[in-house]
């Protein structure tokens, strides 16, 4: 097997700028309307991009970023919470009984507290006591979280997988800090059934589903995982002294396991036609039926990461994978300079920036977004430091930190 | 067929609610005229909370462009319900509409729903089926159906086994079966709940149809490894199967040893069911060889391997 060449190997800086600044100046392409009531999320995916770049500050004038600030606010409803987008706001014909249809959704709320905090704001106009109080309603019994709340009273509306318990983890991580009990009146989600919830959607190989004996999925063990980890609730480490709270993750050291098997030689779908489909952490010198003369096996030249077991390589995997493994301590757990090499020389779109799903496919902004934040997180020149829990910079992590109403709430802990 | 509402009388009483996406918006999307205009008549018919026959065809509009609309679906449930819509109508209705958007999530939130209602899974298997046929690992129709064993008690329904099986039999790598599999045969019965109120002979009984179970199942899991020795899933099924019933790895150890006697071994995985051999037996010299050939033979996974070295020293 040749060594992949290193030359060509590199992050174009100027494309993913490019890539970046036309997602948030112009339209995006129609295509995208299938994601219209997911704009929210959209809109951190692109800020905390140029973040990450470095290029927000330099991108924005002071009224564009008012501006935004502004939007953001408008998706704020009257009760507490945001929607996800525009695209639901009944406007002046907006009360009591049809607000039910333009609801405060989690990850819209989700998506803009961040948003807010990447463009520097205070949080001050965010209805704070308002989303707590809706966010506790949204807890089931089971300890999953609902994304609308038809009315209270009725069982939220949605999934009950862990996307839901991450996303509530990080709204309540934002506003009140990892502070257990009631704060300002208001009382807390039911942190032992959030880790109970998540504890029982553990598989039997170690990875997290999306429901109780489903398959193990990387994107709900990355959710359940960062949810653990914001409400601290992970497994403890052996230097730290043991106290009596319910801890997430039953099995870590099976979960680590599952973790590094993500990683895979199958990196499109030739690639599992070339194996017969065999299971891809199986060596490529050992495919090639030529074992190795002596121990100086060549570096791989490419690693992908999948999302389940026996699947192919796809870019937001590497996110859901190395952000795991970086919360739970073990990102030297797999090989970097090959999957970052993989990103790079196959899923990076060389003309348009960004990053593709699988080598050849053109980038789109959930793909981009992943791709470069794990690029970051294994330390990438010229990307800003990055927080793990919330996918966001270390900088706007800091930022929330220091605002004065939420070390008032921090230091009720 | 492009459709829209400003000429057609049917709706002439309506005056659409424009989106407000005034200052600076972030990522806008460039709408088509037909979009923006069918959001701008559904927002007007959701602020008259209306439920009617022309509002359905109107979900049904939007659904087609934008399935994954979180409030859409729930107006159409809701107006389904004030219509007395048969839960069987709209089945056939979504059929379709599934078929054309396999990712889609809220399809299947919706269909959970009205089979929920209907109270019968009738027909729903063959859907299915025919769902798999274009994408055999599609995560949401495997937990549709593991939600349907749940609710419609199907638990080592013989049915359920032998669909598990087929596919398995199409795909040996075939995770989300292999999954299935093991979910109705041991994930049904909440520990503690096997064999309560029961009598005591009954209770032996069962605990003796237990343990056959478990050692087809582990019969099952090495035939298919023999066709593919390098297929993580049955392995990791195989190793599964031999926790749940507290069994030691050592079980295999025969078995294993098939695909370690040469070098490089024919299985990784059977190298690595060694490893856990080793390490349940503390036979510490013999797990470090293994690990530095896991290391040599699995590069992919070598910093792993490596980490799992220092561990042993530590231990």
């Amino acid at each position: 097997m040749a060594a992949a060449p290193e030359v060509g190997t590199i992050l174009h800086f100027p494309r993913h700028v490019k890539y970046w600044r036309r997602n948030l100046k112009t339209h995006l392409p129609t295509y995208y309307t299938e994601n219209d009531t997911n704009r929210m999320m959209l809109a951190f995916f692109t800020l905390s991009a140029e973040e990450i770049l470095g290029d927000l500050d330099a991108a924005l004038s002071p009224e564009e970023r008012q501006g935004y600030i502004d939007w953001i606010y408008h998706c704020q409803l009257p009760e507490g919470g945001f929607r996800s987008s525009p695209a639901t706001d009944l406007g002046t014909a907006r009360d009591d009984k049809n607000a039910v249809w333009d609801p405060p959704e989690l990850s819209g709320t989700f998506g803009a507290l961040l948003s807010l905090a990447i463009l520097g704001d205070d949080l001050q106009r965010v209805k704070r006591k308002g989303i707590l109080r809706w966010l506790s309603a949204m807890q089931r019994p089971d300890g999953s979280f609902g994304q609308i709340l038809e009315d209270y009273g009725r069982p939220p509306e949605g999934g009950y997988d862990p996307r839901f318990c991450y996303m509530a983890a990080g709204i309540r991580w934002i506003l009140r800090s990892n502070v257990e009990g009631p704060v300002e009146g208001v009382p807390d989600i039911d942190v032992d059934k959030l880790v109970q919830c998540i504890r029982e959607r553990e598989t039997y190989n170690g990875g997290i589903a999306a429901a109780p004996f489903r398959e193990a999925h990387a994107g709900y063990t990355s959710c359940a995982i960062s949810a653990l980890s914001l409400v601290d609730r992970l497994p403890l480490q052996s230097s730290q002294p043991p106290d009596t709270r319910l801890r997430g993750l039953t099995k870590p050291h099976l979960t680590l396991r599952w973790l590094v098997s993500r990683q895979t030689l199958t990196l499109d779908n030739d690639d599992a036609i070339d194996t017969h489909g065999e299971e891809a952490s199986l060596s490529a010198t050992y495919c090639s039926g030529s074992p190795p003369s002596d121990s100086a096996i060549p570096e791989l030249p490419w690693v992908g990461i999948n999302g389940r077991c026996c699947k192919i390589a796809d870019t937001c995997y590497s996110y859901y994978v190395c952000t795991s493994l970086h919360i739970l301590g073990h990102l030297d757990l797999v090989n970097a300079k090959p999957i970052r090499r993989w990103l790079l020389d196959r899923t990076q779109h060389l003309v348009l920036g960004g990053f593709g799903k699988t080598p050849g496919d053109y980038p789109d902004i959930l793909h981009a977004y992943l791709g470069l934040f794990t690029l970051a997180l294994f330390g990438e020149p010229g990307l800003r430091p990055v927080w793990a829990p919330l996918s966001i910079s270390q900088r706007v992590k800091e930022h929330i930190e220091s605002l004065p109403w939420r070390k008032q709430v921090a230091s009720y802990a | 067929m492009t459709k829209f509402y400003h000429d057609d009388p049917a709706w002439a009483d309506i005056e659409p609610i424009p989106q407000d996406d005034t200052g600076h918006p972030l990522v806008a999307i460039a709408y088509t005229a037909e979009y923006s205009e069918a959001m701008g008549y559904l927002r007007a018919v959701m602020a008259r909370n209306e439920h009617s026959e022309r509002v359905l065809a109107l979900t049904e509009h939007v659904i087609g462009i934008n399935p994954a609309h979180y409030t859409v679906w729930l107006y159409r449930a809701r107006t389904l319900e004030h219509l007395s819509i048969p839960p069987s109508d709209e089945l056939r209705w979504l059929n379709p509409i599934a078929l054309s958007h396999l990712k889609n999530y809220q399809i299947w939130n919706h269909r959970q729903a009205i089979v929920d209602r209907r109270d019968s899974c009738e027909g729903e298997a063959d859907f299915i089926a025919q769902m798999l046929d274009q994408d055999a690992k599609n995560y949401h129709v495997w937990s549709y159906r593991q939600w349907m064993v749940e609710r419609f008690g199907l638990w080592r329904d013989v049915g359920e086994v032998a669909f598990a099986e087929e596919m398995i039999g199409r795909d040996v790598r075939n995770n989300s079966a292999w999954n299935h599999r093991f979910f109705v045969l041991f994930g049904g019965r909440k520990k503690g709940q096997a064999g309560e109120g029961e009598e005591e002979g009954k209770e032996e009984e069962e605990k003796e149809k237990e343990k056959e179970l478990v050692q087809r199942e582990i019969e099952y899991a090495k035939q298919a490894i023999r066709q593919a020795p390098q297929s993580q899933s049955a392995w990791d099924y195989l190793r599964a199967v031999l926790r749940h019933a507290h069994l030691p790895i050592s079980t295999i150890a025969g078995f294993a040893n098939e695909y370690n006697d040469v070098s490089p071994p024919r299985s990784l995985h059977a190298l690595e069911a060694q490893l856990e051999i080793y390490a349940e037996q503390n036979k510490v010299d013999e797990a470090r060889s293994t690990l530095e050939a896991l290391a040599e033979f699995d590069p992919v996974r070598k910093p792993y391997w490596t980490y799992r070295q220092k561990e042993l020293v530590v231990a």
